[in-house]
């Protein structure tokens, strides 16, 4: 668990990427135990599921119109506005919608988690629970940990259907675009496997997982500082802004 | 207590919002959206030529979906396509003398079924046929009759032959039209290389009914607009005399190419010394 002390960074970081992979299976080692906490994985559902609703919700409105202007500009130059709503429904169930919502989980959710996890290591709270024989990972960890898988696939198609929603609202109420002709080739062209199971669905998926584990981990192994906490909380939102785009990446050439 | 309460319930409305958003993205704006919903009935109609339609495209009656294409198969035997719409239940005053044409929605959109109404007091029934189609239009052939590539239709009532001497045709194609004031009159019938003269030897089919050309016509290889195809234009002279089958003639103004006018653009749009010379490669290249 302790930070390796070594300065070499390719140790440290690999030894960081192991500590992580061993608190991954420690906590779902601890799964079955946490179930009896069934309500605190309920109460960090709200807090990092329902709570993210609004952000999620105006941002994936936004993203949607500004697809919409920009598509409709860009195809109107080869008079094909009619497909505008097919690409911005593709372009936000492969990439945008996963991706962004993955984001804006990370620096919504995931810092808060960080942040209360490691005020609590820092004024002794999970010393306290194992010393009244309180599982912390089972206690603590665990619960928001599921919070966040269960939260990301949900918040990902609130954000997907916002964000048609949004392009809709530029592309046919806006710009004029043919209300049949948006929806019927999208609906021609957008597929439930390939676009909404591959795109938003396993995306999403594997993108909750990660955030939430760096989020818990690096919550769990703060030093027990005020700098350590502020440290921690920024390598959250960075190390899971890079794992979200190298994983999209990644998870785009074995989907597609 | 109340306040777990309050969680528990936010969370539940959370989760079903969720559920409903994904509900609604795999329902509503993919395929799925496309397969029918609700009884249907099967009508059938063939079609000498179904173009792009697709299976799942939609039939529509005044740009209305009322249904969508259930199945295309070649008739046994004949060389039709038999396509099956399925047409929902709520649809069933459809007159069976309508008409059933395949229609593409924009230049490059996706085809479509389209219905447009007969007169007949009898409607369709399920498993009945509409007998009166349309067949796809092929964007080629609209473009052939756009552009005048119909001269070919022409020329079953009968053409002559002339021919025309150029430096260069350009891109001109055997079929190409040649016309005159913008009009077909006629098309390319083959072009060859002289091997003596070395230029190309163009014959020209010209419909007979344009038989008083000036036999001091000039032809002209032009292109329509910027990147379209060359076609040959006549250029009406002055002469009393008309051409005649087996002519030729003598006044011929090449293809430009392209690469040429930018290289002439280039030389007049800056100094005279240099850019002379970059012209002259220029044109020796082509």
């Amino acid at each position: 668990m302790s930070v390796a002390s070594s300065e070499n960074i390719v140790v440290r970081s690999l030894s960081q990427i192991g500590d992580c992979g061993l608190f991954l299976l420690r906590m779902l080692a601890a799964i079955p135990r946490s179930m009896r906490h069934y309500r605190e994985t309920i109460r960090q559902l709200w807090f990092v599921g329902a709570m993210s609703l609004i952000i999620i919700m105006v941002c994936g409105l936004f993203v949607g119109m500004v697809l919409g202007l920009q598509l409709y500009d860009v195809l109107s130059i080869f008079g094909g506005t009619s497909a505008t709503g097919t690409v911005v429904a593709i372009a936000i169930y492969r990439e945008l919608g996963p991706v962004v919502t993955a984001l804006l989980f990370a620096g919504r959710a995931g810092t808060s988690v960080t942040a209360e996890i490691g005020l609590m290591r820092a004024t002794d709270q999970i010393a306290a629970m194992e010393m009244m024989a309180v599982d912390p990972i089972a206690y603590v960890a665990v619960p928001r940990f599921l919070a966040g898988v269960i939260a990301m696939p949900l918040l990902t198609c609130v954000f997907c259907a916002l964000g048609i929603f949004g392009g809709h609202l530029v592309g046919v109420t806006w710009l004029g675009i043919d209300n049949g002709t948006f929806w019927s080739n999208m609906t021609a062209t957008v597929e439930v496997v390939k676009d909404v199971v591959n795109g938003v669905i396993w995306k999403s998926m594997v993108f909750g997982i990660v955030v939430s584990l760096i989020a818990v981990f690096q919550g769990y192994t703060t030093p027990p500082t005020s700098e350590g906490v502020a440290y921690a909380t920024t390598r959250t939102v960075v190390a899971s802004s890079i794992a979200i785009l190298a994983l999209d990446f990644v998870l785009t050439a074995f989907l597609m | 207590m109340s306040q777990r309460q309050s969680y528990a319930v936010g969370t539940g409305l959370f989760i079903v919002l969720g559920f409903a958003a994904l509900g609604y993205l795999a329902t509503q704006t993919t395929s799925v959206a496309n397969s029918s919903r609700g009884p249907s009935y099967t009508v059938e109609a063939h079609f000498a030529n179904i173009g792009q339609l697709k299976e799942r495209a939609p039939v529509k009656v005044a740009g209305v979906r009322i249904g969508q294409v259930q199945s295309i198969v070649l008739d046994p035997g004949k060389e039709t396509a038999d396509v099956k719409l399925a047409i929902d239940k709520r649809y069933d005053q459809i007159p069976d003398d309508s008409i059933a044409t395949i229609f593409t929605s924009g230049l490059l959109g996706d085809q479509y079924v389209g219905v447009r109404y007969g007169t007949s007091k009898k409607t369709l029934a399920d498993g009945g046929e509409l007998a009166l189609t349309r067949p796809a239009q092929q964007l080629e052939e609209m473009l052939g009759k756009f552009f005048g590539a119909g001269g070919v239709a022409d020329n079953l009532g009968g053409s002559y032959v002339v021919k025309a001497r150029f430096t260069n045709v350009g891109a001109l194609s055997v079929g190409a039209p040649v016309k005159m004031a913008g009009v077909a009159i006629g098309s390319v019938q083959s072009i060859n290389a002289d091997p003596v003269k070395l230029d190309a030897l163009v014959t020209l089919a010209i419909d007979k009914r344009y038989n008083q050309i000036p036999d001091d016509s000039a032809a002209a290889v032009f292109t329509s607009g910027l990147i379209g195809t060359q076609y040959v234009a006549i250029q009406p002279g002055g002469s009393p005399d008309a051409l005649k089958n087996g002519d030729e003639m003598v006044l011929t103004q090449s293809a430009m190419q392209i690469e040429d006018l930018i290289g002439k653009f280039l030389v007049s749009g800056s100094s005279s010394g240099k850019p002379a010379d970059g012209g002259k490669t220029d044109g020796g290249k082509h």
